[in-house]
């Protein structure tokens, strides 16, 4: 699996000063590779976000392409789009990100339904039991803390067995020992299954988990 | 299927929300399917009322006179009792221009023993009978004879039942089709039956005798030949008829008609505006659910749901509540309407005729088509402004 | 409040809706020289029936045990209250008079969505016994 990036970058229209827009990821090449944990650091506003959000097939860049296996993401259609990322990326967003409706199984399962798909019931009890979920597994996710829901949208990105996982400050709301849980999940995944990792946070313990790290200044990179 | 069970889930799991919106679609099936039962039902009451009244005269002895109590005869059934000679039937076949003529004589019946109203007695020619008798005809294949009785469907007696006027025993052949008028109330009988009936009410101290004779006669029904004047016709008979008024039927029709029109105006403009005001809401209320909802719509839009699906998702939800509301208002209105069909056309006080079950059954399933539509429709424009955003911009705005 | 005594209140609301309703606003036909036709005694016969639902109605929101066998013996007692105007007791022979136009098509309603009621509770308390 390759996810390469070329001239990349995202401008927005500003609301003040003489420029009609600004860039908030500046022109950039990047490439994800299978196997490897890569970390990218920076200060509030750098535009790690914007920087994963178009990486992972969720924001229209203003120039360049994004390429998975050669095929561009943008230039598809978005049902076909949504279908890969469905079936190829797992990510993990900043704050909540789960159904309030549904119970913590069922929002693990939710992208496989969507789809029709076979439901990875195993993988999720799997995921439940590793990220300290197992009891809540029927419990309607209205009631979870925050720590909770993080950690359900990280074990639902992961049940389904992506190629890419994406994740952005996934350990915000974690103590340290849920930290340390997390990040060696991340660091398994990429090792031991051959999927590739990318995480934004702006926290120093990610970085210990990297095979590469990335920083993002004023959107600007740079690989560390 | 898949992701309409989770439509099915997202709208159990909130019922509240879920109720709200199928309440407000409720009223907007309420009002359609409530007027439109309404207003047909006194349409199909005019018809009838037209139908049953296919003379163009009507001559009635003058102590009738008013014309408002005639009239309340066909709309409400209420009794009433006045004669004239028998021989007016005769003179108004002599006018010229008069194609048919046939008579009925009223009575009123003494307080039955089974209720608190006297019912009214109307005795035809079955022969010459040209309102009534087909009407007959449809329910009974033979001629009503001696002391048998027709009665109105508003009656209840069974065929073959034994009913008492004026403690005579008239036996029951059969009950009429509705026509929504005060005809329903009313029993039938033959001219020589009712001759006997007349005797013993006189027996009972009611009577009926006028100066001139015995053979006695209430109304005589004139048909006007084509080619011939109305109004022409009319005034020939009043000429030549001695204390007798005669009606136009026409001028009856046009009274209930122009009430219906009223009506017909008033359940409209309701209509309009429920809906106006139903349909306001129902878009802002879904532009606020989804605004509400954007997290959630993010949510799902990044673990690879289309636009197609979500508004496809946003779609059925909505026709969902369309259908539970539709369903709930039809049922609300048909629960009001039917059972009380009987006080509404009291209340309203003009030939009402409900619609049969068939048209009923097809009205029914068009408001609730109706309500659906417009559910589904009015979500559209809040689904499509949410699938146009980028899921990451949803994101970040539904934090 | 616990689910199985929603339908109980409702049940109790609907049978006091009955019990005075057939005497007042839904009752039968007033006849102008104070006699009785076979009307009036229909409307006694539902203060009756409202009456016994209404009492069976305040036991299954009061007692903690046997509350389905209670809701199951309303269900007759609808039944009964859904037949006794116009078929056990005849009401007047006209469907114009206010016995058949008002007080029939009323009752008929709201024994029926009692009757509903009932129902509902002997199942909400069976599913309840049958979880435990």
């Amino acid at each position: 699996m390759n996810l390469n990036a070329e001239g990349l970058s995202k401008q927005y229209p500003r609301k003040t000063g003489t420029a009609n827009y600004f860039y908030a990821v500046n022109p950039l090449d990047l490439a994800v590779r299978s196997g490897e944990v890569a970390v990218l650091t920076g200060r509030s506003g750098s535009g790690k976000t914007t920087l994963l959000n178009m990486l992972a097939g969720l924001l229209r860049p203003s120039e360049g392409t994004v390429r998975l296996d050669g095929v561009d993401l943008y230039a598809l259609s978005d049902n076909d789009l949504s279908r890969l990322r469905s079936e190829k990326t797992g990510v993990v967003p900043q704050g909540g990100s789960v159904i309030d409706t549904l119970t913590v199984l069922e929002n693990i399962l939710l992208p496989a339904q969507l789809y029709g798909r076979a439901l990875p019931v195993d993988a999720a009890q799997q995921w439940l039991e590793r990220l300290g979920l197992a009891p809540l597994r029927d419990v309607r996710a209205a009631g979870l803390s925050g720590g909770e829901r993080r950690r359900v949208a990280i074990a639902r990105a992961l049940a389904q067995d992506p190629v890419l996982i994406f994740a952005d400050e996934p350990t915000g709301d974690l103590d340290d020992e849920n930290t340390r849980l997390v990040l060696s999940a991340f660091r398994a995944c990429a090792h031991e299954n051959g999927q590739a990792v990318f995480i934004v946070t702006h926290e120093s313990d990610a970085l210990q988990y990297a095979d590469r790290v990335y920083r993002m200044e004023s959107g600007q990179l740079s690989e560390a | 299927m898949k992701r309409f069970s989770l439509s099915v889930r997202s709208l159990l799991r909130k019922p509240g929300r879920t109720a709200a919106l199928a309440l407000l679609t409720a009223f907007l099936a309420l009002a359609v399917f409530g007027g439109s039962v309404v207003v047909l039902s006194l349409r199909n009451g005019l018809n009838s009322l037209e139908a049953r009244l296919g003379a163009d005269i009507i001559l009635v002895p003058s102590e009738a006179q008013s014309k408002v109590s005639f009239q309340n005869m066909f709309l409400q059934g209420t009794t009433g009792a006045f004669y004239m000679d028998a021989s007016v039937l005769d003179k108004a076949l002599e006018v010229n221009g008069v194609e048919k003529a046939a008579p009925q004589t009223f009575l009123a019946s003494l307080k039955a023993d089974c209720c608190s109203v006297k019912i009214q007695v109307i005795g035809i020619d079955p022969e010459t009978d040209f309102t009534v008798q087909p009407w007959i005809s449809r329910s009974l294949a033979r001629e009503l004879g001696n002391m048998d009785v027709a009665v109105g469907c508003k009656v209840e007696a069974g065929v073959g039942e034994i009913i008492r006027i004026y403690d005579q025993r008239c036996k029951v052949v059969a009950q009429l089709e509705s026509t929504g008028t005060g005809l329903d109330t009313a029993v039938y009988c033959s001219m020589d039956t009712m001759n006997a009936l007349l005797k013993a009410a006189e027996d009972k101290g009611v009577s009926h005798k006028i100066e001139s004779g015995d053979q006695v006669i209430s109304a005589v029904y004139v048909k006007v030949r084509d080619g011939y004047s109305i109004d022409t016709v009319n005034s020939q008979l009043t000429g030549r008829l001695r204390k007798v008024t005669a009606v136009r039927t026409r001028s009856m029709l046009t009274g209930v008609s122009d009430s219906l029109a009223g009506i017909s105006r008033t359940v409209t403009a309701l209509i309009v505006a429920v809906w106006a005001l139903a349909l306001v809401i129902l878009l802002l209320a879904y532009a606020l659910i989804i605004r509400e909802r954007n997290r959630e719509f993010a949510v799902l839009r990044l673990i690879g749901a289309s636009r197609r699906m979500l508004s496809g998702m946003v779609l059925t939800e909505s026709a969902l509540c369309g259908l539970l509301g539709g369903l709930a208002g039809t049922g609300l209105a048909a629960l009001a309407l039917f059972p009380f069909a009987q006080l509404i056309e009291s209340a309203l006080n003009l030939p009402y005729l409900m619609p049969d079950a068939g048209t009923a059954l097809l009205l029914a399933a068009g408001t609730v088509l109706l309500t659906v539509m417009v559910a589904a429709l009015s979500s559209m424009a809040a689904a499509c402004r949410l699938s146009r955003v980028d899921p990451g911009t949803a994101l970040r705005e539904g934090t | 409040m616990k689910k199985e005594r929603i339908p109980a209140l409702l049940l109790l609301v609907l049978s006091l809706v009955i019990a005075v309703g057939s005497q007042t606003f839904l009752s039968p036909c007033v006849h102008e020289d104070g006699t009785f036709g076979a009307c009036h005694w229909a409307g006694q016969a539902l203060l009756g029936t409202g009456a016994v639902l209404a009492a069976l109605a305040a036991l299954a929101l009061c007692l903690s045990r046997a509350r389905a066998g209670v809701y199951l013996s309303a269900v007759p007692v609808c039944a009964l209250g859904i037949l006794t105007p116009g078929t056990l007791i005849s009401l007047c022979r006209m469907a114009s008079m206010r016995c058949r136009a008002v007080m029939q098509p009323a009752m008929i309603i709201l024994f029926s969505a009692a009757l509903l009621c009932a129902a509902a509770g002997a199942l909400l308390c069976a599913k309840k016994e049958s979880g435990r």
